[in-house]
């Protein structure tokens, strides 16, 4: 009951900031609820302190597919995972979309392609996707330990769906991370993100 | 030792004997089927003479609902890519985009081509080609051809040509696509239009002088992450021309010195590269 309640208020303070608020680097980034394909509910405010990647995502499209099943977003979530990162995978496909799961299909699919979010974001609302104006799968943002926006875009500047351009690619969230963690500015703080569009409902 | 360079040789043997074949199979594969519709490789002319320029395009045919991108696909997608294998002395320019449609996908906005488009790619020739012979132009297309969902397409094509010592004629097949889609190419906008820009802080003024109203307008980016693509467009038009607001990209962090795009109006559609001023009221005050 009380869940319900909290999950309710959730609902209606993130409607609330969807309409006041934009994700843009620079700025406060807009706080958020959402729960988490294991049930647990995930606070942005509550990383205070940490580093925080958001990752878009859509197991169907072949961009996502590039960097998963060539082992690179994995790869990418271990290392930064491993250096105190909280990493959220966010799944905004509508019910009925291509990259819709379930809770239980996305716990397999994590466990099949032995990937290491920190947890992966159930949003079949797409309330949190519009909240960030998430555009692309993959579509990367960085929010830093003082909970401020400093990367909004895509993963690495070779927009294709091919996995060969990886090797020759810069990955631009490693980039923002080394450079933010040793204290200097983020010098692509925005790139264009590339990717599927994401399946919102219409 | 002995046996395995023999092996080698064998192998070797094998292979040069498959790319034969295969380069027999591939000399003239014009035309590729694509997930959802198909991509032919064209040229506007029936022979090439030598150093003398042609044309080849991409011609696209797409099911209903299927799209490929523009130069600027926009939130999504991205454009065909081409990877030229021509003989020496050939070289390939780079494709010349028709004007895009806008492809909504609330809530975002790409720019591409439905149904069916070709993509004219103009081929440099400063060869000494030997009239008589023939000469073989191919090319590795990629592309994304996406419709709610997105599948890659790849296909190698090519197409051979006679080199002749007289000017080519058109070919007969290609001539009117090649011609329609050159008159539908987005043209300079002439120098009189003035198009010029304003900073206004939200959102960016564009300004043309066209001396004509216009029932329509709307403008198509050339680079990303300057305006968001999927706000409305508001335009007011005037006897003296068009001014639209195009919102900015939340994305956009510096100054912008020049919006460069296509604008696209009723009668065709115009490369426009405008100068953008800040307005006075966002200049900083120096007197401070």
């Amino acid at each position: 009951m009380e869940r319900g309640f909290a999950y309710v208020v959730t609902l209606v303070l993130m409607a609330v900031s969807t309409a006041a608020l934009a994700a843009r680097v620079g700025e406060p980034a807009p706080n958020f609820t959402a729960i988490d394909s294991n049930g647990k509910a995930h606070t942005l405010a509550a990383y205070h302190g940490k580093f925080v990647v958001l990752e878009w995502h859509n197991q169907g499209c072949p961009y996502t597919q590039k960097h998963y099943n060539s082992g690179n977003m994995e790869r990418l979530q271990k290392e930064w995972t491993q250096k105190g990162v909280v990493w959220l995978t966010v799944i905004s496909s509508a019910p009925g979309t291509q990259g819709y799961v379930t809770a239980e299909q996305e716990n397999d699919y994590l466990r099949r392609m032995n990937a290491a979010p920190t947890a992966a974001l159930l949003d079949p609302t797409g309330d949190l996707g519009h909240l960030y104006s998430a555009k692309t799968t993959p579509h990367m943002f960085i929010i830093s330990p003082d909970g401020v926006l400093i990367y909004d875009g895509a993963i690495d500047d070779k927009p294709t769906p091919d996995p060969a351009d990886i090797t020759s690619s810069r990955n631009y969230v490693s980039l923002a991370l080394n450079e933010a963690m040793s204290g200097k500015p983020v010098s692509t703080p925005t790139s264009r993100p590339y990717g599927c569009s994401v399946k919102y409902a219409h | 030792m002995a046996r395995s360079s023999q092996l080698g040789w064998k192998s070797v043997a094998l292979v040069l004997l498959s790319l034969g074949v295969a380069a027999s199979a591939i000399a003239d594969e014009r035309r590729a089927s694509i997930p959802h519709g198909t991509v032919e490789l064209l040229s506007e002319q029936e022979s090439i003479q030598p150093e003398h320029a042609i044309h080849l395009g991409l011609h696209f045919r797409l099911e209903k609902g299927w799209h490929i991108y523009w130069i600027n696909p926009g939130d999504s997608g991205e454009p065909p890519q081409l990877e030229w294998h021509l003989p020496a002395g050939l070289r390939a320019g780079t494709i010349e985009w028709p004007a895009p449609s806008r492809l909504p996908i609330p809530p975002l906005m790409d720019y591409g081509y439905e149904g069916e488009v070709l993509l004219p790619v103009p081929i440099e020739n400063t060869s000494g080609l030997a009239a008589g012979g023939e000469v073989t132009l191919a090319a590795d297309m990629k592309a994304i051809v996406c419709r709610e969902v997105c599948i890659p397409a790849k296909a190698q094509l090519s197409l051979s040509l006679a080199v002749r010592a007289e000017r080519p004629r058109e070919s007969a097949g290609t001539v009117a696509m090649f011609s329609a889609t050159r008159k539908a190419l987005p043209k300079p906008a002439p120098a009189s239009w003035r198009p010029s820009a304003k900073d206004l802080g939200d959102s960016f003024e564009l300004r043309v002088t066209t001396g004509h109203s216009a029932s329509e307008a709307w403008f198509a980016p050339l680079d990303p992450l300057q305006i968001e693509n999927a706000a409305p467009q508001k335009s007011v038009t005037t006897t003296a021309g068009v001014r639209l607001i195009l919102k900015k990209s939340d994305q956009l962090l510096k100054p912008v010195s020049r919006l460069r795009g296509v604008l696209v109006l009723p009668q065709g559609a115009y490369l426009i590269d405008a100068p953008v001023a800040v307005s006075p009221a966002k200049r900083p005050n120096k007197e401070q």
